[in-house]
């Protein structure tokens, strides 16, 4: 080869040269596109099979009352699962289906079917009990191992069950706050990261990346468990003792702030077992039932059973409306306090010829008479002064038209009369509550701005919501939805209600020295004619200064029973605020008529002389009687520190034994005179409570000790009075 | 006529070239390690398995290399033709007695260690072409008569390595020979002509082996394939795609583990992208390329064309198995066994690569241009 075979070698070298070059800058821009353009997803999805992630479950947040008492609360439990991978490796495949099911109380053949699945992750029994799981630590079988789980437990069971609700087997809110603030309660879960190889075991060396799971955050409610138990317990006997059919409700609000301290719903379910029926109609009905039907059946008498009747359910309220009817006419000024009406027993509209509740008629009577009698024609009158517009102005600027925004779900917005079939007619029966639909909540929220001064105050229940350190994550604030009325008008409203207590149809309100101010309401249901009732009262207290509102509806007690809600709804009402007003430490305010009848209370004077006794009882309004011939006092009956009547007569021994044992006689359904008398005779003493006048209208509701009983004579009978004609 | 000698007095080796066949060479050894740690755990329960071995054959190229860069190159011409016999005899002797693995005979263990005469083939091709083609008086002009008689050559030693089942190996063959071939002057339309052929060649060995129209097909969309053929592929873009610039880290890779099929072999410039990332990618294509470039120089400047011919082949072999083997772990092409040069895992290919060398730095000592350490 020559010079020129060396010139074309040269030649083609550098040509090689070149193509390798330009090849390899292909290459590079290649390994640019997949690593840069294409890297972000590439990279991820090699993560994806790279690595395992195990899920390490969230505490569920606390839900507490006002005074952060808990009223739900998480609890650390096991779940059992199982590596199917690892324990086909294991000869004794039988033995360890066995042993597990024999724990768990669960087939053998299921338990086998789930370790045996080709999968890498299978639950075989999710919540175990904490001595399964220990049995279970103690097989330590590969393969099989126990993941950290939480129940959610109830500790009040029944307890405002429509308001907390409850959660499902993922721990997710089904109902109610667990529901509503679930996004809250259950926080953020954290992952263990493993890196595993392609047969999925672990690396050689130890890759782990751990995301600490973020606690739920606490609820805290404006609800107070002792309200709310004071509720439940009065609300539950209501239920009972006036056999009321469709169920009842009741809240209990702050007058000033718009926070829920109670709400509760008649019949109620365990929270612990959700699913569970209560009402025994319906799992009465369920046994006859069977496959879709059944299911179906179940599934609604489930919803019916959760449903939280003072905020979904709406009901016509009948009297208890005529106090924001009241307060229209007196804020537009077309009613004076001493104007007098006619009420003949019915008051004719147009064609029609509408009732009063008293068919004989009130006759004539004030303005201030009309709301004490509860009177319909003159509502009916009062109403036809305000005029349909005004009357709608209202009734939407007092909420009626619109859900509150309350935080608990399904809540119902209430019925009204579309704009054409709002007439004369329709405006009288809706001056006196009948007509159209409101929510409880509704209804309350609405007596908000009579207590408070116009001002309409938002319902709530949450108050605040906190971490694991008591740290405040977010607050609620209380929020005035709108002025509704002046002030002057809210205060003369209040005045006419404490009157409708001391005086009208809500005598069984009363409460010595509390000022309840308030109204009942006896609604019938629609269709008209069945006599089918609605029995509420909506009341405050005290009067001058509203610290509580609270709502009592009982839902069709027996219209051939007693079914007014002066009868039944204000008695309920009382207990629940004679305790809640105590509990709450509400200075009592007396009147002239209540000092008068003054209480006092029993000294002590067991262990003291005879003659030291006598010293003690002087001038402080008692009686005494001295039984025996000691020199000592040894007993008495009633004992020191018990508020009593003056004029009582307190029995003191001086001798063992003395004491002259008597029988309660019966004083049920006997005016108040009739069954002092009774008692005195008796040798025993009368505490009445409930209404204080005594007058002859009064009759006893209830006694205790029950008649019949075996009691020393001195001993305290205490008297429920009670007002037969609140109407 | 000089005394004929073994071992001859020239120049320097060429500096460039020596440093860049270090450094390739302890680079590639690096990532090898890095790489055949986690198979080597898994299978043998020794991550220095395949490094333990590797090195042997790395010091044992080393060796080789400084010896052939010492010896005067004109013994490899005279010894062209025994190289031959021996290298068909082992490409028969294989095919007889060799070790099958993985339904290939393609090496004849020789006590502990194993040896692959494909290896071998390529060399001896470069050397025999380089040999013949010098020692010609006339130019390479006439199609049937010069050019395919080389061409046939060519064809039947890879036909023998063919035989292994070793299409790849086979292809690399035939492509060092025509690189031999193309810088001996061989005209540039004769080329043109045998592609046709070449490329019905290729379609038929693809039809007859359905696996390799399924190779071929998956690549195409590795991850439409992805639990079939596409599977490499797709688990090689992973290793790349999570490198990002600077890589993981050396050491660092995930998808060594089980995920990459013999990370240590073929696919071992995955592992380097997702540890080292572009970086480390780019700067592996750039010491090749200096690499080529430095060969390339070292052949024009070579005192003969017989050794000009045969840096050329060296070079090219080099280079194209180098963009092979990148082209087929970045989804560029279809998949074929193409080892990286000093970095996958082979003890033979290591050894025979680094004789290369000390062949090409023993050319290195005629250059003219003396930029190396040392006097003329």
């Amino acid at each position: 080869m020559g010079k020129k075979s060396k010139l074309i070698l040269n030649k083609r070298a550098v040509f090689v040269l070149f193509a390798f070059c330009f090849v390899f800058l292909l290459l590079t821009v290649r390994i640019g596109y997949v690593q840069f353009a294409r890297g972000k997803d590439l990279q991820q999805k090699a993560i994806e099979q790279q690595t395992k992630d195990k899920i390490i479950s969230s505490k569920r947040g606390i839900i507490y009352d006002r005074n952060l008492k808990v009223l739900a609360q998480s609890a650390s439990v096991d779940t059992v699962c199982a590596t199917p991978r690892e324990i086909s490796e294991s000869k004794n495949i039988d033995t360890i289906a066995k042993n597990l099911a024999d724990i768990l109380e669960m087939e053998k053949e299921d338990v086998l079917k789930i370790i045996t699945k080709k999968s890498s992750y299978e639950i075989i029994k999710r919540k175990i009990d904490p001595e399964q799981s220990e049995k279970i630590r103690e097989l330590n079988y590969k393969g099989i191992y126990l993941t950290e789980d939480s129940k959610r437990y109830y500790p009040y069971g029944n307890f405002a069950s429509h308001v907390i609700g409850f959660v499902g087997t993922d721990n997710q809110g089904l109902n109610g706050i667990e529901m509503v603030y679930d996004k809250y309660l259950k926080g953020v879960p954290g992952r263990i990261i493993t890196a595993k190889n392609a047969l999925g075991t672990d690396m050689p060396y130890k890759y782990e990346k751990y995301i600490n799971a973020q606690n739920g955050v606490n609820v805290v409610l404006t609800i107070d468990e002792v309200i709310q138990h004071f509720v439940e317990k009065e609300l539950e006997a209501a239920v009972e003792k006036y056999s009321v059919s469709k169920g009842a409700a009741c809240i209990i609000m702050n007058a000033k702030t718009g926070e829920i301290l109670a709400m509760a719903t008649k019949p109620d379910y365990d929270l612990n077992a959700p699913f569970t029926l209560t009402n025994q109609a319906d799992i009465d009905v369920l046994e006859t039932l069977n496959g879709d039907e059944r299911q179906k059946y179940l599934s609604d008498a489930r919803n019916r059973m959760w449903r939280n009747k003072a905020v979904c359910d709406t009901y016509e309220p009948g009297s208890t409306f005529k106090t924001f009817v009241a307060a229209m006419a007196i804020e537009e000024n077309v009613v004076k306090d001493n104007d007098t009406f006619n009420c003949p027993g019915y008051h004719v509209v147009g064609k029609w010829r509408i009732h009063c509740h008293k068919r004989e008629g009130h006759g004539l009577e004030t303005f201030i008479k009309g709301v004490h009698n509860s009177c319909n024609p003159v509502f009916m009158q009062v109403g036809a002064r305000l005029g349909n517009q005004k009357f709608k102005d209202y009734y939407k600027r007092f909420g009626f038209m619109d859900a509150t925004g309350f935080e608990l779900p399904g809540e119902a917005s209430g019925l009204f009369f579309s704009e054409n079939d709002f007439n004369e007619a329709e405006l009288a029966t809706s001056s006196f509550g009948q007509g159209f639909n409101i929510t409880p909540l509704q209804l309350i929220t609405a007596m908000s701005a009579i207590t408070n001064d116009g001002k309409m105050i938002r319902p709530r229940i949450v108050k605040e919501l906190v971490d694991d350190e008591g740290n405040i994550v977010k607050s609620y604030e209380s929020e005035v939805i709108r002025d509704v009325i002046s002030k002057d008008t809210a205060k003369k409203v209040r005045e006419i209600l404490e009157g409708v207590v001391s005086e009208g149809t809500a005598k069984n309100a009363y409460i010595r020295g509390m000022r309840v101010a308030g109204k009942t309401g006896t609604s019938e249901k629609a269709p008209r004619g069945n006599r089918k009732y609605v029995a509420s009262f909506l009341g405050f207290a005290p009067a001058n200064n509203p610290e509580i509102i609270g709502l009592v509806v009982l839902d069709e007690p027996p219209a051939d029973g007693l079914y007014m809600g002066g009868q039944i709804a204000a008695p309920t009402f009382q207990k629940i605020f004679d305790s809640t007003l105590r509990y709450l430490n509400i200075d009592p305010q007396y009147t002239e008529q209540e000092l008068t009848q003054a209480e006092t209370t029993v000294p002590n004077v067991e262990g003291l002389s005879v003659k030291d006794a006598e010293i003690a009882f002087d001038g402080i309004g008692l009686y005494y009687k001295i039984v025996g011939n000691g020199a000592e006092i040894i007993s008495q009956t009633p004992k020191g520190g018990i508020i009593i009547p003056t004029e009582s007569t307190i029995m003191l021994y001086t001798e063992e034994n003395a004491e002259n044992m008597v029988v309660v006689p019966n004083v049920v359904g006997k005016s108040i005179s009739e069954a002092n008398i009774l008692l005195t005779n008796a040798k025993l003493n009368i505490k009445i409570t409930g209404s204080a006048e005594g007058g002859t209208e009064a009759y006893v509701g209830s006694q205790n000790p029950e008649a019949g009983q075996s009691v020393a004579t001195g001993t305290i009978v205490t008297v429920e009075a009670l007002y037969k004609n609140v109407h | 006529m000089k005394k004929p000698s073994i071992f001859v007095k020239a120049g320097n080796v060429d500096f460039t070239f020596l440093i860049m066949v270090i450094i390739i060479l302890i680079f590639g050894l690096t990532m090898m390690f890095s790489a055949s740690s986690a198979p080597a755990h898994y299978m043998y329960e020794d991550a220095f398995y395949f490094i333990k071995r590797q090195l042997f054959f790395a010091i044992l190229g080393l060796v080789g290399m400084y010896i052939v860069s010492q010896i005067d190159h004109n013994l490899v011409k005279k010894f062209s033709f025994p190289i031959l016999v021996l290298t068909v005899i082992l490409l028969i002797l294989v095919l007889i007695i060799g070790q099958e693995i993985k339904g290939a005979k393609r090496w004849i263990s020789i006590g502990p260690l194993s040896f692959q005469p494909s290896e071998l083939a390529k060399y001896c091709v470069i050397i025999f072409m380089a040999t013949s083609i010098s020692a010609r008086k006339k130019k390479i002009d006439r199609f049937i008569y010069d050019f395919c008689p080389y061409l046939l050559f060519c064809g039947i030693i890879a036909g023998l390595v063919f035989l292994e089942d070793h299409l790849s190996g086979a292809f690399t063959v035939f492509v060092a020979g025509m690189i031999v071939l193309f810088v001996g002057g061989a005209k540039i339309w004769h080329f043109l002509l045998f592609l046709p052929p070449v490329a019905l060649a290729v379609i038929a060995a693809i039809a007859f082996e359905p696996y390799r129209l399924k190779r071929f097909l998956s690549f195409l969309d590795p991850f439409e394939n992805y639990l079939g053929d596409g599977f490499q592929i797709v688990q090689s873009l992973y290793a790349i795609g999570s490198g990002g610039f600077f890589g993981l880290g050396l050491g660092q890779s995930r998808q060594k583990y089980l995920y990459i099929p013999e990370p240590h072999n073929d696919f071992i410039f995955p592992v380097i992208c997702e540890e080292l990332g572009f970086f480390g990618a780019f700067l592996l294509i750039l010491l090749f390329v200096i690499l080529i470039w430095r060969g390339i120089k070292i052949a024009i400047d070579a005192p003969d064309t017989f050794s000009s011919m045969v840096v050329c082949g060296i070079i090219g072999l080099i280079g194209f198995q180098v963009m092979i083997n990148i082209a087929v772990v970045t989804g560029s092409m279809p998949v074929t066994g193409m080892p990286l040069p000093f970095f996958s895992y082979g003890g033979t290919a290591l050894f025979f690569q680094l004789v290369a060398m000390g062949f090409v730095l023993n050319i290195s000592r005629y250059s003219k241009d003396k930029n190396a350490i040392g006097h003329s």
